[in-house]
């Protein structure tokens, strides 16, 4: 699915390959991209959305008679033909009546739990730039990654392999800005370096707090290593109300079994082996005959 | 002397037609289990994956296979649960273990049909299949469930996969060369009398009483 080769001297530097030591990162060396999303301009016209679609060439069905009311968002939830949407939800805060707006999808972690929790070598790649993408053709399709997700992002096709956001890695390994971004006409989203992305985030969030927006935050969440997607939210007290978790980490079972499990179960199935092994040369076999010939 | 020459040929059934072909459904399905789960499990196993017919096709085949190893187990689980009850006596035996291993089997209990050993194994098979089943089925389908009980599940299954996964080396190995005479009571269905005297003398009594 990705254009950019994962092996060789070709493409984009690589930072992290799933299940594998691979590569040296030290080769290759890039700025870590973000783009910001800042809620507090954000009219909702999901014209983002459309032109992810478009990009991707993606055909979402269309919402169907009878299917359960989703207000004013175009689906329920992302799916496999879905890399991301807007989602709407209504609350009473200080201010009245708001109208909580998310940018949803993939959030491109510093540390991806979909990565660290993928047994196939080389099926998720983090490039330098901090990109997190899936390649097919290493994918063995055992949505081991949906329990790496600490945001419930990717979405799988009808051979079991999983789809989301790839922060337009084509377009950008060209010099060109996310298609998303590239349709925001309202700067909300921008994008570039993640420092840069930081500082101007900073900046509107000083502003928001001005304005009456005491609670206004920065959502580039610690737990997984920051995020490829930061959000200024007006309402910074209430994440969840964004669809955005509160203390968003990779769950601690994901390094359990990646971690110590992985020791326990070689040093119990090799014990065995051995075990078995010096049973054999230190006693024999427990033969039928043998005590009654001596 | 002459009396062991003797018992050596003469041949008593251990296993009726049923027991093993449900023993091999069970066993190659595991093995096949095995080898898969082990290259998902493990990157530096997943050549494994290829091996058994591609990295898709072998994940894919997986939980089908684990349907089938269910079905064997559950028909094994009504045959012999009842034969694998432990007696005081298999307390006794699994205290004294280190004697079965040195090959100094006479100064433990008289053993039936089945040694403490084996029992131990069946249960490891039997709660060890309804972890993996159970387990298995969410991981299998965790759109449709809990993400944090298919993030448990994980693990469950990788822990039942060690602890089987070592039953079943051991099991292997007395199968075969530890315990040599035993593999024809699985393929044939028969034993020596000398191996039922030696191994499980209680059962043998009881088979020459009858």
């Amino acid at each position: 699915m990705s254009t950019v080769t994962t092996e060789g001297t070709v493409g984009l530097g690589l930072k992290r390959v799933s299940a594998s030591k691979l590569p040296d990162p030290n080769i290759k060396r890039a700025d870590t991209l973000a783009i910001l999303v800042d809620i507090s301009s954000c009219i909702g016209c999901k014209g983002c959305e459309a032109a992810c679609t478009q990009w991707h060439d993606l055909k979402p069905p269309l919402f169907k008679e009878g299917q359960d009311f989703v207000g004013y968002q175009s689906y329920p939830d992302l799916m496999p033909s879905l890399f991301m949407m807007m989602k709407f939800k209504e609350g009473e805060t200080e201010k009245g009546l708001t109208w909580f707006i998310t940018k949803y999808q993939c959030m491109h972690c510093g540390d991806p739990g979909c990565l660290k929790a993928c047994p196939s070598p080389g099926a998720i790649i983090q490039y330098e730039n901090g990109i997190v993408d899936f390649d097919h053709s290493k994918c063995i399709g055992c949505k081991f990654c949906l329990s790496g997700c600490p945001f419930d992002i990717p979405r799988y096709d009808s051979n079991n392999k999983p789809w989301k956001c790839n922060f337009c890695v084509d377009r950008v390994s060209a010099g060109l800005e996310p298609a998303c971004v590239k349709a925001c006409p309202t700067n909300c989203l921008h994008f570039g370096t993640k420092e840069d992305m930081l500082s101007r985030a900073k900046k509107i969030v000083d502003q928001l707090k001005r304005r009456g927006f005491e609670k206004a935050i920065i959502y580039d969440p610690p737990g997984v290593g920051g995020t490829g997607y930061i959000y200024v939210l007006p309402h910074g007290d209430k994440p969840q109300m964004y669809g955005l978790p509160k203390e968003a980490s990779v769950s601690p079972w994901i390094s359990l079994w990646k971690g110590p499990l992985k020791i326990f179960g070689a040093v119990v199935l090799w014990g065995t082996l051995l075990g078995a092994f010096l049973q054999l040369i230190l006693f024999g076999p427990i033969k039928a005959g043998n005590k009654k010939e001596d | 002397m002459e009396e062991t020459r003797h018992m050596e040929d003469v041949q008593i059934e251990r296993f009726s037609r049923f027991d093993r072909v449900v023993h091999w459904l069970v066993a190659i399905t595991f093995l096949y289990l095995f080898f898969s789960g082990l290259g998902i499990y493990s990157p530096k196993f997943s050549w494994l994956l290829t091996l058994l017919g591609g990295l898709d096709f072998t994940r894919w085949l997986h939980p089908w296979t684990g349907l089938l190893f269910s079905v064997g187990v559950l028909l094994m689980f009504l045959r012999w649960s009842k034969d694998f009850l432990l007696t005081s006596d298999d307390m006794v035996w699994l205290k004294n273990v280190k004697y079965y291993i040195k090959s100094e089997e006479e100064k433990l209990p008289e053993v039936g049909k089945y040694n403490a050993g084996q029992k131990v194994f069946g249960w490891l098979v039997f709660i060890g299949c309804v972890v993996f089943l159970a387990s298995g089925v969410l991981m299998w389908f965790p759109e449709s469930f809990p993400i944090s009980l298919v993030r448990l599940s994980i693990f469950l299954h990788d822990l039942a996969f060690i602890l089987v996964g070592a039953g079943f080396i051991v099991h292997v190995y007395m199968g075969t060369v530890g315990v040599p005479g035993s593999l024809s009571g699985m393929i044939t269905g028969k034993v020596s009398a000398l191996w039922a005297m030696r191994h499980h003398p209680k059962w043998f009594k009881e088979v020459m009483r009858r």
